[in-house]
């Protein structure tokens, strides 16, 4: 094992690796360090149910791939890294049998939309074509950036006159919800609904106030849903083959027990097992914060204030997600393909949501520990869009559900008892729109609970699979606080760059590429990566 | 007045930008190298093929040089170290924007213009952002020797073009 590198990065999630990868090409003698079996964390797919049935147990939704830097910087096509983007995107299916589809084409998409209002159909034709055009830009500049203030950001709207320009970006959104978006622009239950269950499964619920602002880039980029070809973690691999050919080394089994700190300058880590391995130059974490200056950094490394913000201000999403994992032999056929063929062929589908009242009251039933009144799931079959994820005539199905980390007074620990219960009233919900879904289809399952998703992956605190809140409070340079914001610590040669950074969790690589840009800038590195 | 696209044009812009940054109150300090591509896009007559360059140098808010580049010529010629910015795209529109007849920032955002570099920057430093884009489009009187946009009927693959540059 090598005692002694110019960067160590703790956590080999796709930033960690990332990061790790774009050092490793800057010259660097780079080691990653990862507490699991495997790289790759939320990126895991893993044979949850039957041999030969491969399940992407967290991170399944790719929507940045063509804009994230690593695809072109790291050369991850070349790699083996492949996509499919579905040409039918999204699906939302009715209690009454109606269906609404979003396809890659959106003339069909405004075709189905037209079905349920063809006033909606309109606005959202003009609403997808204008924010297509700056989505790339504004990503560029909100994601793909050390973040700037919300002030900064809307003075500079102001200047430029985005607002007279735009009939959908008003200065006035940092202070509303995505419903009351929706309700200034469309008309119909269904299609906002939809809408709405789009912003859900990015990880920006509907009723909390100033996610509006987001709206116009999440629908900018509604059509671009990619899967990973082989599994997601398909791609940690190539960012592992990636940091490998450039002479980094990632070492598995290595849990980093404490921070190396001499002089106030991070010079190492010491692992479990004793191991010390010193860095020269930098020590990047990529795990959540807690553990970072709990956990992991001797005590008065920082401010004592700092501490205390660690210990009661950081913001962790007040939701989780509860999956079931099925092996099936054959995939579902909805009764709604009746309305619209096309959702046969779906590859996000909303069971049951219809209206934005619906999604709000789970979110509020969820935020206070309990379950929604309806299980209404979403579903996807990878396999229809990827066939080496099953063996052959099978196919791989998850289902996810929003869901509290603490179910009522039995805290996250009342998921071992309810996971399967819970596991069942989720394919049941499924049943009710997909008849051909049941005992003689399914091969096997297993439910993944919220209380699961902090075990395997403990960086994700309470469930928090965004690895902190999507709100006002928590974005831009508030994220994960104020002090910590620009990847940098008070720990010289410290640097965070895991999803607790700007902009969030999803597989965006923008905490890893920003934080690269910051510590170009403190050690001088040549910046040969390209521009957003 | 001058003609587009000419050394007598460029110190036109030049000036006009000087011009517009002195009445600023706040100027980003330090220099930075802007790279302008402006893609044939089988309309303008003044890109009949691939691209024409740019470069300009802005220090402390003022431009100190703006020169086109030949083809091949290399940008490392002129500039040690990174470019700051870049913006990309198709002739036309660029064409458009000089005439005064399309908004650049409209033009940024409707997507037909990239561009690339740190934004943040370019944000904290919108009224001097403002100020280039406005001498660049209405400060210079200019001549169109071979045509004043608008131009003809698109032609096909105009877009494809510039995808593809």
């Amino acid at each position: 094992m090598r005692d002694t590198c110019d960067a160590v990065v703790i956590g080999s999630g796709h930033n960690g690796l990332a990061l790790g990868a774009y050092l490793a090409r800057s010259g660097m003698e780079v080691v990653v360090l990862e507490r699991r079996h495997e790289e790759g964390g939320g990126l895991c797919t893993e044979e949850l149910t039957l041999p030969g049935f491969l399940h992407n147990v967290h991170a399944n939704y790719h929507t940045f791939v063509d804009l994230a830097p690593p695809q072109a910087d790291l050369d991850l096509a070349d790699h083996g890294l492949e996509y499919v983007r579905p040409e039918v995107q999204m699906a939302s299916i009715f209690d009454d049998g109606t269906a609404l589809t979003v396809h890659t084409d959106l003339d069909k998409t405004c075709a189905s939309i037209a079905r349920f209002s063809e006033q909606d159909a309109e606005t959202f034709r003009r609403l997808y074509t204008e924010a297509h055009g700056y989505v790339n830009l504004l990503l560029g500049t909100l994601m793909y950036q050390p973040p700037m203030s919300m002030k900064e950001l809307t003075r500079a709207l102001s200047v430029f006159g985005v607002e007279e320009r735009s009939e959908f970006l008003s200065v006035k959104l940092r202070r509303e919800t995505i419903d009351t978006f929706l309700d200034l622009h469309f008309t119909h239950p269904k299609v906002k609904a939809h809408l709405a269950f789009h912003g859900a499964v990015c990880g920006y619920a509907n009723d909390v106030p100033g996610l509006a602002m987001s709206f116009p880039l999440l629908v900018g980029k509604i059509d671009n849903w990619r899967l990973c070809v082989g599994g997601s973690h398909r791609l940690a691999h190539v960012l592992w083959r990636d940091l490998a050919q450039h002479g980094g080394v990632l070492i598995s089994d290595a849990e980093v027990a404490r921070i190396a700190v001499d002089g106030g300058r991070a010079v190492g880590v010491v692992l479990a097992d004793g191991t010390q391995i010193s860095a020269r130059r930098l020590v990047v974490s990529t795990i959540d914060v807690e553990q970072t200056f709990l956990r992991l950094l001797p005590d008065g490394s920082v401010p004592a204030e700092l501490t205390s913000a660690v210990q009661s201000d950081l913001l962790h999403q007040p939701w989780s997600l509860f999956s079931v994992h099925l092996a099936m032999s054959e995939p579902p056929r909805y009764a709604a393909a009746a309305f619209d063929p096309d959702v046969d062929r779906a590859w996000v589908v909303n069971l049951g949501y219809a209206s934005t009242e619906e999604l709000d009251a789970d979110w509020r039933a969820v935020r206070s520990g309990r379950l929604p009144g309806v299980c209404r799931p979403n579903a996807a079959v990878n396999t229809l869009f990827d066939p080496s994820d099953a063996p052959e005539g099978g196919f791989t199905g998850l289902l996810r559900q929003i869901a509290p980390y603490a179910v009522g007074d039995g805290g996250p620990s009342a998921w071992d008892e309810m996971g399967h219960w819970y596991g069942r009233r989720c394919i049941e919900a499924w049943r009710r729109f997909a008849p051909n879904v049941g005992d003689g289809t399914i091969l096997d399952w297993t439910p993944y609970t919220p209380a699961d998703i902090t075990r395997k992956l403990p960086n994700m605190v309470r469930g928090d699979w965004m690895m902190g809140e999507v709100s006002l409070a928590n974005m831009l340079d508030r994220r994960p606080l104020p002090a910590l914001a620009q990847y940098r610590t008070p720990v010289e040669g410290l640097y965070l760059a895991g999803s607790t950074q700007h902009p969030h969790g999803f597989i965006t690589f923008a905490p890893a590429y920003n934080a690269l840009q910051v510590i170009a800038d403190d050690l001088g590195l040549e910046a040969w990566w390209r521009d957003v | 007045m001058p003609d587009i696209y000419t050394t007598e044009w460029y110190d036109a812009v030049r000036s006009a930008i000087n011009v517009g940054v002195s009445q600023l109150r706040s100027l980003p300090e330090g220099r930075f190298v802007v790279a302008v591509e402006i893609v044939a896009d089988g309309r303008s007559p003044y890109v009949g093929e691939g691209a024409r360059r740019f470069l300009m140098e802005i220090a402390d808010g003022s431009c100190l040089w703006y020169r086109e580049l030949q083809p091949g010529e290399s940008e490392k010629a002129h500039v040690e170290g990174r470019i700051d910015y870049r913006f990309l795209g198709p002739a036309t529109v660029f064409d458009e924007i000089a005439a005064g007849l399309v908004d650049p920032v409209d033009a940024a955002l409707r997507g037909a213009i990239t561009v690339r570099g740190d934004m943040r920057l370019l944000l904290r430093h919108a009224e001097h952002v403002k100020s280039l884009l406005e001498a660049y489009t209405n400060a210079v009187s200019t001549t169109w020797p071979l045509g004043r946009p608008p131009y003809a009927a698109v032609t096909s693959g105009s877009e494809g073009a510039v995808a593809r540059a």
